[in-house]
């Protein structure tokens, strides 16, 4: 993990070089990073910049004036916004530690299988990746239809619920029915990592605990666990960025809705830009989306480094 | 558990859980790893079902679709569907989906590979710094610069063209980050070697940088082909017109205008995802090794 | 690379330049009656080539659930239409409004003008911005009432609770539903997932007990009154009875859809387009017939709708003078103008037209004509009307989820007032 975010020790520990030298090493860099700078500059830091400007003005379809905090003002005392939040934290919250208990368990039980079953079941989860996020959306939008959606037909047959329920109108589930077809998404890469990850376990300690007596259960924590750290906490992050990103779900599926029960930050600001023209206030609302997710990669990275380190 | 797995695969059969070591707990372990395996195969089939329930249902007539008790297959297969889905324009947004795809692929690999090679291998001033904006922003979502975003391409004169997709995809920091994961395997005795046989910069890059990261470029170009195929959102803020939708779009808009004629949708959503999964079929190889190398240093 | 990237970059941006050596105007149109067809538009389309050869023109189809969205898109990427087809609740109260659209008061000349009043003496006043500005040129008008599958409500004896006229009181209303309940029927869908449609929920609402949706002078929105709140009330005892069903998931499209594939006998969300549109798609058995809203004095209001073209602003004046001539074609050439509106399977409004339906195809659009009489205020330009729709499907999710009639409109009437 560490490897990552720091420089590597044999790229820093190097003699120092010589002023001609950084200056071709310099004229050398700049120059390969010049193609990927040019677009990451423009169409991701130019436009963060632009949202951050933004965000101090009363940005509308008809106006643009400058009004210093109010929009971040307006938004602490947005409760539609605090709902947005709450529902993004509790997604994240959810998703990311089942994604990882539910990959871990996944991968545990087949990276010892037969290469052919191992690669088998990997493919099955990585399905609804590739399957595409629209395609997923429209089939569960049936699969939870009220009206011919299979799931409410299963569960009648099986006795568990008595009539149909509108699984996606009904504030009690669908946060929940977005949580579930979000981990169907999200599991794919996961499990890919943790079948590496524990293919690699250095056997021989295994082996030595297993002769001294350890129980499955030990060998997994004392063992196997702190051997598959660094592609845990990896995987912690990507799930949460994934989990941050969920839009289509809700765009198509409940368009924040019944009753604000689905409403995310994404898809506030969207609502806001494009359903109410209020540029400004979609701004701020990115600009505080934008330092939440700074929080989480922060703890997220010095989580990493306190465990490497 | 006891002995390393990959190297000798042919000993395991999931069907024939392993004894060997482990006397002390044979019998518990034994009904522990059938039921888990059960599970998986319970848990497997259900993540198979909504692609199940794509492709027989775009086989289904109004009648099966609508059905109060639902058709678990399609008894009286029908092409009606697809019949009615080709009276949209899907080829055309087959062809944008692939082009932008294609373009965002073939610019994020060149500018990728350089940019990764300079951050793991070039000690320029500034180097540490460039790499944390790039980490950083890895994790943003995009709904951040939406409207930025928009107003920017409205100035190229790009708004509602493919390229609207195409460039910010390219500018979306992941690539980078896994290309300078993939040439930190560079040897830099290697590069020092080169250097001292004369070899210029550019030649360095091509004649060994290039084909030590060729497993990496094919990684990366997967990944994103496959994640521009998807980005649904960046596709719905900058393509408005007919001709530049592409099929996400194109399902979407389905959706919404034929609310529940589930059939056709899922024809759509068929002709939507059955070509990336063959592609993700054929290259699987390729794939799990780009993911697990982006992360093994990661 | 670099030189790769501006050479298609210079592409893509010389393709504009070559297009412009003949005039091309862009159209988009919602999906109003069959002008979502692209055969239909075509067939316009070549109609007015015929006569002007030298203007192309380009046509896009928005759909209501997304539509809205990519105007908002185009309106902020500078890539709008010349031309739009939709009603003045977008193109006058919302992007007029806000000066986005160009005053065409010059199409209503003397003429014209008398022939559309004779029609509907307000129309002109529909069309007209509170800056004076025109922003509309009227096609089609209609009312929107809603519909039940006579087969159902016959075989249940619901049919006994509507009046010879189609018209039927709230409690004749309260008592079909139970009956098509208890008979095992889904009865009315009260869909509330967006905005598409909603002109069928706020005329439930507000019919129930006659209230007034916006006041008079169209200055404020007024469901919070008393006759509003009983309304909704009724309607949330309604639905813990079970004797409607609240679906905060789905739009009109999709309740209309369960109309056609039987799933459901009521839709709130009907007009003489709809049955045309959905005639393909109506399953066997199912005979869709016309009814009013249910309304305490059995005395209905209906929302009307007004459809029509506008122009967004541009410099290019060719294109302005192009896209006017379009509209002129379209909308009053004596031949065109009663087949654009025969199109969209609403009625003219020109009087000149007079009955365009009876003896075609669409015979059956010519009964909804009797609608005509209920038509009530346009309302929808009163000010704050884009924030109003959103407020009012979130109102009817909150009054759905059990929430205090009461306190709930009280939000709404702030926040929609409010601006």
């Amino acid at each position: 993990m560490k490897g990552a975010f720091l420089m590597t020790k044999a790229a820093k520990g190097g003699t120092a070089l010589s002023r001609a030298n950084q200056r071709r090493e310099n004229i050398a860099g700049y120059l390969f990073m010049l193609p990927s700078l040019l677009f990451f500059v423009g169409f991701v830091i130019f436009p963060m910049g632009l949202c951050l400007f933004n965000s101090f003005f009363n940005y509308t379809m008809t106006d643009f004036s400058f009004v210093g905090l109010a929009n971040y003002k307006e938004l602490i005392a947005d409760p539609i916004f605090r709902t947005a939040l709450v529902n993004t934290i509790v997604i994240v919250l959810v998703s990311v530690p089942v994604t990882c208990v539910f990959s871990l368990w996944v991968a545990s039980v087949i990276y010892k299988m037969h290469d052919r079953y191992t690669s088998l079941f990997r493919c099955i989860f990585y399905l609804p990746v590739v399957t595409g996020s629209v395609a997923v959306t429209v089939v569960w939008k049936w699969m939870f239809s009220p009206y011919t959606g299979i799931l409410n037909y299963v569960f009648r047959s099986l006795g568990l619920i008595s009539k149909n329920i509108n699984w996606l109108g009904s504030p009690d589930y669908a946060l929940g029915c977005i949580i579930l077809i979000l981990l169907t998404t999200s599991v794919g890469q996961p499990i890919v990592l943790y079948v590496s990850a524990l293919s690699n376990v250095d056997h021989s300690l295994v082996e030595a605990a297993e002769v001294d007596g350890a129980t499955n259960l030990q060998v997994f924590w004392k063992i196997k666990w702190p051997q598959i750290m660094p592609t845990t906490l990896y995987i912690l992050v990507i799930t949460t960025i994934n989990s941050f990103q969920c839009f289509a779900l809700i765009q198509l599926l409940t368009s924040g809705g019944p009753n604000n029960s689905t409403q995310t930050i994404m898809y506030y600001i969207y609502y806001n830009a494009f359903k109410l023209s209020r540029y400004g206030y979609g701004s701020a609302m990115g600009v505080i989306l934008a330092a939440i997710i700074a929080v989480f990669s922060a703890m997220q990275f010095k989580l990493a480094k306190s465990d490497n380190g | 558990m006891s002995e390393n797995i990959k190297a000798a695969p042919q000993v395991h059969h999931f069907k024939k859980p392993k004894s060997g070591n482990q006397d002390h707990s044979v019998h518990q372990v034994t009904v522990y790893q059938v039921l888990c395996v059960a599970a998986l195969i319970i848990v497997a089939l259900l993540f198979t079902f909504p692609l199940y329930w794509i492709i027989t249902g775009s086989f289904k007539g109004p009648q099966a679709v609508n059905a109060r008790v639902p058709v678990w297959f399609p008894t009286e297969p029908t092409l009606l569907n697809y019949e009615k889905l080709f009276e949209k324009p899907a080829f055309m947004w087959m062809f944008n989906t692939v082009f932008v795809c294609a373009m965002a692929m073939l610019f994020t690999c060149v500018a990728a590979s350089m940019g990764g090679y300079a951050l793991a291998k070039k000690r320029f001033t500034g180097r540490a710094l460039i790499f944390s904006i790039f980490v950083c922003a890895m994790a943003l979502p995009k709904q951040v610069i939406l409207i930025p975003l928009l107003k920017e391409m409205a100035f190229l004169n790009l708004h509602n063209t493919l390229w609207a997709v195409i460039l910010p995809t390219v500018g979306w920091p992941f690539g980078v980050f896994l290309m300078k994961q993939f040439s930190e395997n560079i040897p830099t005795e290697l590069l020092e070697a080169a250097r001292i046989d004369g070899a210029g910069e550019v030649r360095t890059f091509t004649q060994i940088v290039f084909p030590m990261i060729k497993p990496g470029i094919g990684a990366l170009a997967i990944f994103t082909f496959i994640n521009t195929w998807n980005d649904y959102f960046l596709q719905l803020i900058m393509l408005n017109s007919t001709e530049v939708l592409t099929i996400s779009l194109g399902i979407a808009k389905l959706q919404s205008e034929m609310s529940t004629d589930y059939g056709l949708i899922m024809a759509g959503a068929a002709l939507g995802s059955i070509p990336i999964i063959v592609i993700f079929l054929m290259f699987q190889k390729f794939f799990t090794r780009g993911i697990t190398m982006g992360a093994v240093k990661g | 690379m670099k030189k790769w990237f501006a050479l298609l970059l210079c592409l893509v941006l010389m393709v504009p330049a070559f297009a412009l050596a003949e005039t091309e105007i862009t159209l988009w149109t919602y999906p109003i009656g069959s002008w979502s067809k692209s055969d239909v538009v075509d067939e316009i389309v070549a109609n007015f080539n015929a006569v002007y050869p030298d203007i192309k023109v380009k046509v896009e189809y928005l759909d209501y659930t997304s539509g809205d969205d990519q105007v908002t898109a185009a309106i902020e990427a500078g890539t709008t239409p010349d031309i739009i087809f939709e009603g003045p609740e977008r193109l006058v109260a919302n992007w007029g409004a806000a000066g986005k659209m160009m005053d065409i008061s010059d199409l209503w000349t003397e003429e014209t003008s008398a022939d559309i009043a004779a029609a509907g003496e307000a129309m002109k006043g529909i069309c007209t911005a509170a800056d004076g500005n025109i922003y509309l040129y009227p096609l089609c008008m209609t009312t929107h009432c809603m519909v039940i599958d006579k087969a159902v409500f016959e075989a249940t004896g619901a049919m006994q609770y509507i009046n010879e006229d189609r018209t039927w009181t709230t409690e004749q209303f309260q008592n079909a539903m139970k009956v098509l309940a208890d008979a095992g029927y889904m009865p009315g869908i009260v869909y509330c997932g967006g905005q598409g449609g909603d002109q069928g929920t706020r005329a439930l609402v507000y019919n129930l007990y006659s209230a007034q949706f916006a006041n008079a002078e169209h200055t404020e929105y007024t469901i919070g009154s008393e006759a509003g709140i009983k309304g909704l009330t009724l309607l949330q005892q309604m639905a813990n009875d079970g004797t409607i069903v609240p679906d905060p998931a789905i739009v009109a499209g999709d309740a209309i859809a369960l109309f056609a594939n039987g799933t459901t006998p009521t839709c709130f969300c009907w007009n003489a387009a709809l049955l045309e549109t959905n005639k393909a798609s109506l399953a066997e058995g199912i005979e869709p017939y016309a009814v009013t809203f249910p309304s305490d004095d059995g005395v209905p209001v209906l929302d009307g709708g007004i459809w029509g073209f506008g122009l967004f602003k541009n410099d290019d004046a060719a294109k302005v003078d192009a896209a006017k001539k379009f509209i002129q074609f379209v909308c009053d050439d004596p031949v065109q103008g009663p087949k654009s509106t025969y199109a969209t399977g609403y009625f003219p409004t020109k009087a000149s037209f007079g009955d365009i339906y009876t003896g075609t195809e669409k015979a059956g659009n010519a009964e909804y004509g009797m609608f005509t009489q209920y038509l009530g205020d346009i309302y929808q330009v009163t000010p704050g009307w884009a924030t109003q729709r959103t407020e009012w499907w979130n109102l009817l999710q909150r009054v759905f989820a059990g929430g205090d009639v009461a306190s709930e409109v009280a939000v709404y009437s702030a926040n929609v007032n409010g601006k």
